[in-house]
């Protein structure tokens, strides 16, 4: 997934990690350049373990992953070229939003912490709360307050678990382009989400991860199409169960239908070309629609068909 | 040198301010309290012998294992001590700044403790003497402690307990009872320090030359171990 010519910012070779007998993240390899990727994944997927892995802060049990062309584990000096939000709510609760990224500031040996924080918190719009406890904000405040410690050093690499829990809509839009402009000027940005809509809008290239194994990795649109694409299952429940379920095994788009407990189950191959004619269908069997509903449309139902393919 | 103070200056105002800390500066001012009680009963107790049992056996330890494991312990069980963690610095620089406001904290509280507990016992010049030997004694002993509970909160998640046990069975109990255990005692090595300035006042299971031996081991080992350990330190992710 990283451009061509360029050396990858982050590339994973057979990477596993097991806690004892759990097997948290099995066998990834993946490499990637400058853009936002977002790692998609239900949660209890492996994502964070990536992440913290990438970020040093996890040895892998097997395999070869590098940051920078370094390896990660045990290499404090690769933090100059890293920033971190880490999932996890905790900041220094004590802090102001601005001590906190003059914190990150100086023990990044910046010249000038003071510039290099103001600037920071400025980046992510937390200025009106800036010299306020961190103990005193609101959840996505705290979420801006953890970003402006990651970006205060401008890291070329900004890996980014979960990052806008708790944010609002308008929060979001201006996270998203704030991502999208550092990814313009050549950064490598890795986020994680389970919000499907949240990849969608921001990255580019996507990794889906489910189980600890790597679902599917590439171009977002390629992605979406093979989830919308996957198999469906619908329960439908109309005036006339049975006569519905012979026109509609007859539609190129149907390959099954079974009346089970007195509802009818249809499955199909192509949902867009289904949910179109479906009034259509049941329209000419002279059928009265009164529910249909798909049968398996969590994000978790979509994850295990990508591991399937 | 910047690191080393922002290190320090976000140690200190986390672990200064809550509440553990007003009850930590009650547990120093017990002793004065009981002091101060003895006196007004018309009492004149052996100074040595009552700055051992309060501050140097009780005072001393608890203060240095709330400090001592909170500097570090808490910031890794909480999870920020993550922002420490992905910063280019090395890990020893980490552990020698929670060693230091560690062993600066509990020795601000002690030694003032044992000073004022100590004059208002009064006892003379014997008092007096045994009186101002402790008191760098138990400055001492806070880095020994300090170095020491830091250690053990970046080895296990458990260092509260594990500190207790060793501060109650093993420099309570066992020292007593096996003196070969005493080598191992931050508690003599306290005692030997002040025996050096007040022989007379204090008795210590350590010779000087030993107590200066535990402390240098204690220091430098408490802190190598901490940040050897610290560099290997593994952030679990939430999934």
């Amino acid at each position: 997934m990283s451009g061509q010519g360029a050396a990858p910012a982050i590339e994973l070779d057979h990477v596993s990690r097991w806690y004892g007998n759990v097997v948290a993240v099995n066998d990834i390899s993946f490499s990637l350049g400058a853009g936002v990727t977002g790692l998609l994944g239900p949660n209890g997927a492996g994502k964070s373990t990536l992440l913290h892995m990438l970020a040093g802060l996890l040895r892998p049990s097997a395999g070869r992953l590098t940051v920078g062309g370094e390896p990660a584990w045990r290499n404090p000096s690769l933090y100059r070229r890293i920033g971190l939000v880490p999932e996890r709510e905790a900041v220094h609760a004590f802090l102001t939003g601005f001590e906190f990224a003059r914190m990150n500031a100086r023990l990044q040996r910046l010249p000038d912490p003071d510039a290099a924080a103001a600037r920071a918190i400025r980046t992510v719009d937390l200025e009106s709360a800036a010299h306020r406890p961190i103990g005193t904000y609101s959840k996505g405040m705290r979420q801006r307050a953890k970003i402006a410690g990651a970006l205060v050093h401008e890291p070329t690499i900004l890996l980014l678990d979960e990052p806008f829990n708790g944010m609002d809509p308008r929060q979001r839009l201006h996270m998203i382009a704030l991502l999208r402009g550092m990814a313009a000027e050549g950064r490598t940005i890795l986020f994680s989400s389970h919000i499907l809509e949240e990849v969608e809008r921001l990255a580019d290239e996507v990794l889906v991860i489910h189980a600890g194994r790597l679902a599917a990795s590439g171009d977002f649109r390629q992605i979406r199409r093979l989830m919308t694409d996957r198999p469906h299952t619908f329960r439908i429940r109309s005036s006339d169960d049975r006569a519905l379920g012979a026109a509609l095994v007859a539609q190129p788009a149907v390959f099954g239908v079974e009346l089970t407990d007195g509802r009818l189950i249809a499955r199909v191959g192509d949902y867009g070309a289904f949910t179109a004619g479906l009034a259509t269908t049941a329209k000419r069997a002279a059928v009265s629609l009164y529910e249909v509903a798909p049968t398996d449309d969590s994000l978790e139902s979509v994850f295990a068909y990508l591991v399937r393919r | 040198m910047t690191i080393f103070i922002t290190l320090v200056d976000v140690t200190l105002r986390g672990l200064v301010g809550r509440r553990r800390t007003v009850l930590l500066v009650l547990l120093a001012v017990l002793p004065i309290g009981l002091a101060l009680l003895a006196r007004l009963g018309g009492e004149t107790p052996d100074a040595a012998a009552a700055l051992d049992a309060l501050v140097v056996r009780i005072v001393l330890p608890l203060i240095a294992l709330v400090f001592g494991t909170a500097a570090l312990g808490a910031e890794i069980e909480d999870g920020t001590a993550v922002y420490l963690l992905t910063k280019p610095i090395a890990r020893l620089h980490i552990v020698v700044a929670k060693v230091v406001v560690a062993a600066l904290l509990t020795a601000a509280l002690v030694a003032p403790s044992a000073l004022v507990t100590g004059l208002l016992m009064g006892g003379g010049d014997e008092g007096l003497a045994a009186t101002l030997a402790v008191t760098p004694a138990v400055i001492i002993g806070s880095l020994l402690y300090a170095a020491a509970f830091v250690a053990i909160s970046v080895i296990t998640t458990r260092a509260l307990v594990i500190g207790l046990v060793y501060v109650v069975i093993w420099e309570g109990i066992l020292a007593g009872i096996l003196v070969g255990t005493r080598i191992f005692s931050i508690r003599e090595a306290v005692l030997g320090f002040a025996g050096v300035l007040a022989p007379d006042a204090w008795e210590s299971g350590l010779e000087a030359a030993q107590a200066v031996a535990l402390a240098l081991v204690v220091v430098i080992g408490g802190i190598a171990l901490g940040a050897r350990r610290l560099a290997v330190h593994e952030v679990r992710g939430g999934d």
